[in-house]
């Protein structure tokens, strides 16, 4: 081939008529892979790509933690004239082409690949292990991260922990155990813990830090059911919690004001998402507020609509029903109470309330969409010491930090809820902290772990005190979501899929 | 034509030449001076015609404005002849005037044919080349001229994407060669490769190199065909002004029957009883769609001397569409300027200017979420019991389901604007170095600016929440092509001749881009002009992008006897384009031809008038994939850190060092026939071309971090069959001719990689739940749809069928289990993706097209039909709306939905909870046969004009498109949509979603030549 190439381009200069042409190309605005990493600061650059994956539409903007909600007992369908794929989703119907995972599962692995990247980026350095581990460990606690939230969706799956080079190699590889997939999230945890700071840059909590990677792996260990390591975790993390800057805001509302979301004590870990700055690929797009928003009233979607039982039961002399709910709305000087919204039962109040600099419908909103508060290290400290030890004075201590934090009624001291005391019996307690965890994140994205991790689906869809009847909830089935169907064409050997899809 | 110059009886010659050597006046002193005036059969008067006393050398040709004058005796015969008329013989009596009117040559055996660096005889091709004249370019109106060739010529396919003003077409020579690659055919403009098309009105022919023989000289372009484009010269002579004008009327060319206001409410609150009645009954077609129209005018002045030949022309066109707020104009200059310098060296420049103009609507949109829907999505959409505007004057939104603007407003409010300039030049020199021995050198440039503004304001949804949303991006595109070749023409002796091409072409390729946009505007008057007046900011963008060819190539012609025709071809390309690896090839074809008629054993065969055969096999290629498409990369991407937006990368594209282009191997067996006095011509191919090394998408596991790479895999094959027949029917006062062209195209995928089964999606993002829609399969055609097969309603008392996500009640829908467990061959019992299949694709089986001229003393008629059959169309707008899952309106199918009391349907009940599937319910038989045109034209006659002054004036009456026949639902069977670009324009045929209408039009018009 080559010597045709010269007897034929000898045949053009003979023509004497052009020079041989340069073919290379030489791209503008493309970095190449194999050239990128130069200095720890291009590793850390290639971190922050996968934050910007992760802050987007598909994952923490809206469709993965709307999916969260819609799964959980606390969250229901409001305009029913939505579309098939979240309905499906909510009433436990869904099959393997719906459209939310289709959405979020590939997301997730630019994330995976983008912190693969990064960490072999790192790792090609060549660098001693203190000038270059704290940015290897954010790597791998991004990847443990998503691999966290995708092994309790999604049960057994694929794992890649190295950058992709030849992607076709992977085509045919089977799915890893979700008991491995736990153990590789706990190894990098660890790593991360180990490497590393304290804090981040200006404190920061949209980047993680030693205090994150333990809060993590508190939350790791619980779910697990190993809860010994959940309590130590969770309580070198309380212990340790001026070192790391942690504390539970006075006022419960902070949590979900946009306008001061970058200072909160309370956040481990959180996406940032800037004012009505749009991308054309979803990044940093935020939908969340105008899922919940009222749809007749604020022009929302009035989408992801609380059923009336949990409005209806919760306590009003809690602060946290308050700032959770939106029941009235004021409308050009009009009360409108929650029986004139086009979805008449009240609607979600945190992250609506105070979204920031956001376009009209709250939408591209400021807030910091938090995954983690310190709240819930306390939650965990609570329940892993109460399992091992049965009711007990510390745990009902940590409890009662978050009460006392709740009867702070916007600067106002009231007596609601009281504090507990450690004198029921151990399931009593324990079903008391799974409900002070039920009111506490009402609306987070933590619902759903919880009855999963607790077996609760049954008892929460189809028992008599049901928040949110399903009668179609099958627990052999529906603990787990199905992988994309699209994965299982393009590559067999993951079949066959998760049961009963 | 040669042999009017050798006289027949040597003897005769010498003894002429010793009379010329000795003569003087007075030896011819005693013949005549006759004269005389030729003309056309079209009426025009004809500069150049030799006129040559028979049996001599003596001769003359006519003037500027036709006329001779020659001395000849009584007696004498003279004989007029010009290329590509009849030869006219006229014997001298007593009268001294002779005007004579010579007609056009039927035979096409004559014709003179474009080929790629080069002109040939239609008798000495060897390829498969099909031919449009200007007529038929002309028929009627068109933005472009390649929408006139929609029927004109076998094996080419042209459909319309989208009914839009100016909207893309999609071109396919034999089928698509490709999947991922572009399969749109090389457009070369009087040499120009790539060059834009000038009016049609400019165009003097088009002609389409089909097999590899003709196209093989393209290289690694040439894979989809070649379209050679020659625009009009001047011819030697006084000037001549043309000047042609229509006018078109436009209707849309069907509506879709939907639910009125009361029909909506009672679907409706079936499943959302408490939903409110907003108390109005608007039809929204009748919002959106308007009568459109189409005034054309060109006017065009050439003319020439022996030195210097001139056409200069300029033509306005202007669509106002059918849908409110959506048309296109273009005007553009077209100057062709030749000039002979010396006897050795010619040259000359081909110039076009253009500017275009559109102001679009939105249609099928790739995602008709909130505020995303476009005007037709939404009008089939959109609650009928909503008025226009809210009592406070704001236009209405969807009042249940995603809040989508109202029909109206999207049509009227949203400004979209694309401005497009370009100037095209092409100069090339001629130098004649010896009598057989010609070098010719061109260089090309094109400069093609356009830039685009969008501005939604905030009586819009998706402006209302941002305050205004402007953007306004500008491309400019520059191409720079040189080409140097050199030909010689070998004569040994009268038997072996020889034809040589050698040559050297350089192309290179510019492309910038940049856009910017904001939001949050105190007015909604500044449009996108505005942008520092946002108080919201957009992240501008730039990119750049270089593509460079070059190449060498060349060409052998030997015929033998003029009866043995044999050419080979060859390309040699390199591209940056490719990778490191594979940056050069090679592309080499050959034919050979026979003139059987010349045969012996065929001399007293009368009734055939030629008979050729043709055979053909080469290797071309196809480059279509973008620059730096090789190359692994990080992407910019950002994050955002304490509420400041920072810098950030991320892997988007993975390397693939070994990509290369595409390569087609075509085949290609034909014949040119003619019988009775070419009458009656014929022209017959079967071709078989396969692809292979495709570059392909290949889907890739999400879990790589990747949607797809590049690669180089699988074969496609496409083979089929040509007819071409032009007839003269009767000739004499009532002229009739007939053109009928069929062909057939089957398109195979014949390998993949590992024989896997590569399925993708293609439906609008917001009915993602559709997820894949079509698949690649071996042995199947390129984008066969995959679905569930419908089988009806379920009844009470059926056994539903388990399976998640699918109903299990009475009037839900019911599908066909097929999968079967591993080890047995019965149905599963249960309902999942597995039970997809192959169940229809969008190639049609046939295309044809029948075109009948006929003329009668001043009258002309056209009757023009054009057809495609056997192709199956997947309506994305109809399963939208006849799901009946959606809070959509729907169309009057509803009426027939299954309810307890209206159980005999196939029409599922009314079910908020029903899934979007694609089935065999979404698909419809997508055949058509198409009135395309239908004129009635009359010329005035000579008599009239010649006290005017005017050579030619006719006036015509026209109809396009008025009567379709198809079983189609939607509006149009001639539609695509997701089918732009590169990898969509293969992998999506016969999609349809929220299309702009195509047009029927009644047109007037006038053609005048001076």
């Amino acid at each position: 081939m080559k010597n045709i190439h010269k007897i034929f381009l000898s045949i053009g200069l003979i023509l004497g008529l052009g020079s041989c042409a340069d073919l290379e190309e030489k791209p503008i605005g493309v970095f190449a892979p194999e050239t990128f990493f130069q200095t720890p600061r291009d590793v850390e650059t290639a971190i922050l790509g996968a934050y910007g994956v992760i802050a987007s539409e598909n994952l923490f903007g809206r469709q993965f933690i709307c999916a969260l909600q819609f799964r959980g007992d606390m969250i229901s369908i409001g305009n029913r004239a939505t579309s098939a794929e979240r309905i499906q989703l909510n009433d436990f119907n869904m099959d393997s082409n719906n459209g939310m995972i289709r959405r979020f599962w590939p997301q997730w692995f630019q994330a995976i690949n983008a912190a693969n990247s990064a960490e072999a980026g790192g790792m090609s350095l060549g660098l001693p292990e203190n000038e270059i581990n704290y940015l290897i460990a954010e790597a791998r606690f991004v990847r443990a991260f998503a691999y966290y939230h995708l092994v309790r969706v999604f049960g057994d799956l694929p794992y890649i922990n190295f950058a992709v080079t030849d992607p076709t190699s992977l085509k045919s590889i089977s799915k890893t155990s979700e008991a491995d997939i736990y153990s590789a999230i706990i190894a990098d945890l660890e790593f991360a813990k180990q490497w590393l700071p304290n804090k981040q840059k200006n404190d920061v909590r949209t980047r993680p830090s030693a205090g994150t990677a333990a809060s993590y792996l508190a939350s790791v260990h619980l779910t697990l059911g190993d809860f010994p390591k959940a309590y130590a975790e969770a309580k070198y993390v309380i212990d340790n919690k001026d070192l790391f800057g942690y504390a539970l805001e006075p006022d419960f509302e902070n949590n979900f004001n946009a306008t001061i979301a970058d200072n909160l004590k309370e956040t481990i870990f959180a996406f940032d998402f800037l004012g009505q700055i749009s991308s054309s690929n979803g990044q940093n797009d935020d939908s969340l507020v105008p899922m919940l928003a009222v749809l007749n009233l604020t022009g929302g979607y009035g989408v992801s609509v609380p059923t009336k039982a949990v409005y209806d039961t919760w306590d009003a002399r809690d602060y946290r029903k308050k700032v959770s709910f939106i029941d009235t709305l004021v409308v050009n000087g009009v009360k409108r109470p929650y029986t004139d919204f086009s979805t008449p039962r009240p609607h979600v109040g945190k992250w609506v309330k105070l979204p920031g600099n956001a376009n009209a419908i709250g939408r591209y909103s400021d807030h910091n969409i938090a995954d983690f508060r310190y709240a819930e290290v306390l939650m965990i400290a609570a329940e892993a010491s109460a399992e091992i030890n049965g009711p007990n004075a510390e745990a009902a201590g940590y409890l009662n930090q978050i009460r006392a934090r709740a009867r702070n009624w916007a600067g106002t001291q009231v007596d609601f809820p009281a504090d507990v005391m450690p004198t029921m019996n151990k399931q009593e307690f324990i079903n008391l902290i799974i409900e002070d965890r039920r009111l506490e994140f009402a609306f987070e994205w933590k619902r759903w772990y919880d009855i999963k991790r607790r077996n609760l689906g049954s008892q929460v869809f189809l028992g008599p005190n049901s928040l949110e009847p399903q009668p179609t909830f099958d627990p052999a089935r529906d603990y787990l979501m199905p992988l994309p169907d699209s994965e299982l064409q393009i590559n067999p050997n993951l079949a066959p899929n998760n049961p009963g899809y | 034509m040669q042999k009017l110059l050798i006289p027949k009886r040597k003897g005769f010659l010498w003894v002429f030449i010793l009379m010329l050597l000795l003569s003087s006046e007075s030896i011819l002193a005693q013949s005549k001076t006759v004269s005389g005036t030729v003309t056309s059969d079209t009426g025009e008067t004809m500069p150049g015609v030799s006129i040559l006393l028979k049996g001599t050398t003596v001769g003359t040709t006519t003037d500027l404005d036709g006329k001779y004058s020659i001395n000849a005796n009584a007696g004498d015969v003279l004989v007029f002849s010009f290329i590509g008329m009849e030869t006219k013989e006229i014997s001298i009596t007593s009268s001294n005037t002779y005007d004579v009117v010579l007609a056009t040559d039927i035979s096409q055996l004559d014709e003179v044919v474009v080929v790629g660096y080069g002109t040939t005889k239609k008798s000495d091709l060897t390829g498969s080349v099909s031919s449009v004249k200007a007529a038929e370019l002309t028929a009627f109106p068109v933005a472009n001229a390649t929408q006139a060739l929609q029927g004109r010529a076998a094996g080419v396919s042209v459909t319309s994407n989208n009914g839009d003003p100016g909207g893309a077409l999609k071109v396919r020579i034999r089928g698509g060669n490709s999947i991922n690659a572009s399969s749109d055919p090389l457009y070369v403009v009087d040499g120009f490769i790539g060059g834009s098309l000038p009016a049609p009105e400019d165009i003097q022919s088009i002609e389409v190199l089909k097999d590899a023989s003709a196209t093989a000289i393209y290289g690694s372009r040439g894979a989809n065909g070649v379209i050679m484009v020659t625009t009009k010269r001047g011819k030697t002579g006084k000037a001549k002004v043309d000047f042609n004008t229509s006018y078109s009327s436009q209707e849309v060319i069907n509506r879709i029957d939907l639910l009125n206001a009361d029909q909506f409410l009672d679907y409706t609150r079936e499943v959302i009883p408490n939903y409110v009645d907003n108390g109005a009954d608007t039809d929204w077609q009748d919002q959106i769609f308007r009568t459109g129209g189409i005034q054309n005018y060109q006017v065009s002045v050439s003319g020439g001397s022996d030195a210097v030949n001139y056409y200069v022309s300029g033509s306005y066109f202007d669509q106002k569409g059918i849908i409110k707020n959506s048309s296109f104009d273009r005007y553009a200059i077209t100057s062709n300027l030749n000039v002979k310098v010396s006897d050795k060296i010619s040259l000359g420049v081909n110039l076009l200017a253009r500017r275009t103009g559109r102001d679009g609507v939105v249609t099928q949109e790739g995602s008709g979420g909130a505020g995303g829907a476009g005007v037709v999505g939404s009008a089939l959409r959109f609650m009928p019991d909503l008025p226009v505007r809210n009592e406070d004057g704001t236009f209405t939104l969807a009042s249940i389901g995603d809040p989508i603007d109202n029909p109206f407003a999207v049509a009227t409010e949203r400004e979209q604007e694309t401005i497009g300039d370009l100037l095209q030049s092409n100069f090339y020199l001629n130098f004649d170095i010896t009598k057989n021995l010609t070098f010719k050198s061109t260089l090309g440039f094109r400069v093609d600016n356009n830039r685009t503004g969008t501005f939604i304001p905030t009586t819009l949804y998706a402006g209302a929440n941002v305050g205004g949303d402007a953007t306004i991006s500008s491309s400019k595109n520059t191409d720079l092509i040189s080409e140097n070749y050199f030909t010689y023409n070998l004569e040994l002796n009268p038997k072996h001749k020889f034809n040589f091409l050698a040559g050297y072409s350089f192309q290179k390729s510019d492309d910038t881009n940049y856009s910017a946009g904001a939001q949050s505007f105190i007015t909604n008057s500044v449009s996108y002009w505005n942008l520092q007046g946002g108080a919201v900011q957009k992240i501008p963008s730039s990119n750049f992008a270089e593509t460079q060819i070059q190449s060498v190539f060349g060409r052998v012609n030997y015929s033998f006897n003029d009866k043995y025709l044999f050419t080979v071809n060859a390309r040699y390309d390199g591209s940056s384009n490719f990778s490191k690896n594979n940056k050069y090839a090679f592309f080499p074809s050959g034919a050979i031809a026979w003139n059987m008629k010349d045969e012996g054993f065929m001399k007293d065969v009368n009734f055939i008038s030629d008979f050729k055969w043709r055979a053909s096999y080469g290797l071309t290629g196809n480059q279509a994939i973008g620059p730096y498409q090789t190359l692994a990369r990080f992407s910019n991407s950002y994050t955002i850190i304490d509420g400041v937006a920072v810098n950030a990368v991320r892997p988007t594209t993975v390397a693939n060092d070994d990509l290369t282009w595409e390569t087609t191997r075509q085949f290609d067996i034909g014949a040119d026939m003619s019988f009775f006095n070419s009458r009656v011509n014929v022209t017959l191919d079967y071709y078989r071309s396969v692809t292979s090394d495709l570059l392909f998408s290949v889907p890739l596991p999400s879990y790589t971090g990747y949607s797809s790479q590049l690669q180089n895999l699988g074969k496609v094959e496409n083979k089929g069959v040509e007819f071409t027949l032009n007839t003269i029917n009767t000739t004499g006062e009532l002229k009739w001719n007939t053109s009928f062209n069929i062909s057939n195209n089957k398109n195979k995928v014949l390998e993949l990689p590992d024989g896997n089964d590569i399925f993708y999606g293609s439906g609008p993002g917001h009915l993602i739940g559709l997820g894949q829609t079509q698949v690649l399969r071996v042995g199947e055609p390129v984008g066969s749809f995959f679905g569930w097969i419908y089988d009806g309603v379920y009844q009470e008392g059926d056994d539903f069928i388990p399976g998640g996500g699918f109903e299990q009640v009475a009037g839900g829908e019911k599908f066909r289990d097929i999968s079967t467990n591993a080890g047995d061959n019965v149905p599963n019992g249960t309902l999942n993706a597995a039970d997809r299949t192959v169940i229809g694709n969008g190639q049609p089986k046939f295309i044809w097209g029948l075109n009948n001229d006929f003329n009668f003393k001043g009258f002309d008629l056209n009757i023009f039909f054009q057809a495609s059959q056997g192709n199956t169309i997947l309506s994305y707008s109809l399963l939208e709306i006849e799901t009946l899952s959606g809070s959509n309106n729907s169309t009057t199918v509803a009426l027939d939905r299954w309810t307890p009391e209206n159980t005999d349907t196939n029409v599922p009940k009314r079910s908020l909870q029903r899934s979007q599937r694609v089935s065999t319910r979404w698909l419809f038989d997508g055949s058509y046969v198409r009135l395309k045109n239908i004129s009635l034209g009359y010329t005035l006659p000579s008599s009239v004009l010649q006290k005017l002054s005017i050579s030619k004036a006719r006036f015509y009456v026209s109809a396009q498109n008025i009567l379709t026949f198809t079983d189609y639902r939607g509006y149009d069977p001639e539609v695509n949509y997701n089918s732009g670009g590169g990898a969509a324009s293969n992998r999506n045929l016969g999609l349809d979603y929220a299309s702009y209408p195509n047009a029927k039009s009644y047109t007037v018009g006038l053609n005048l030549s001076f």
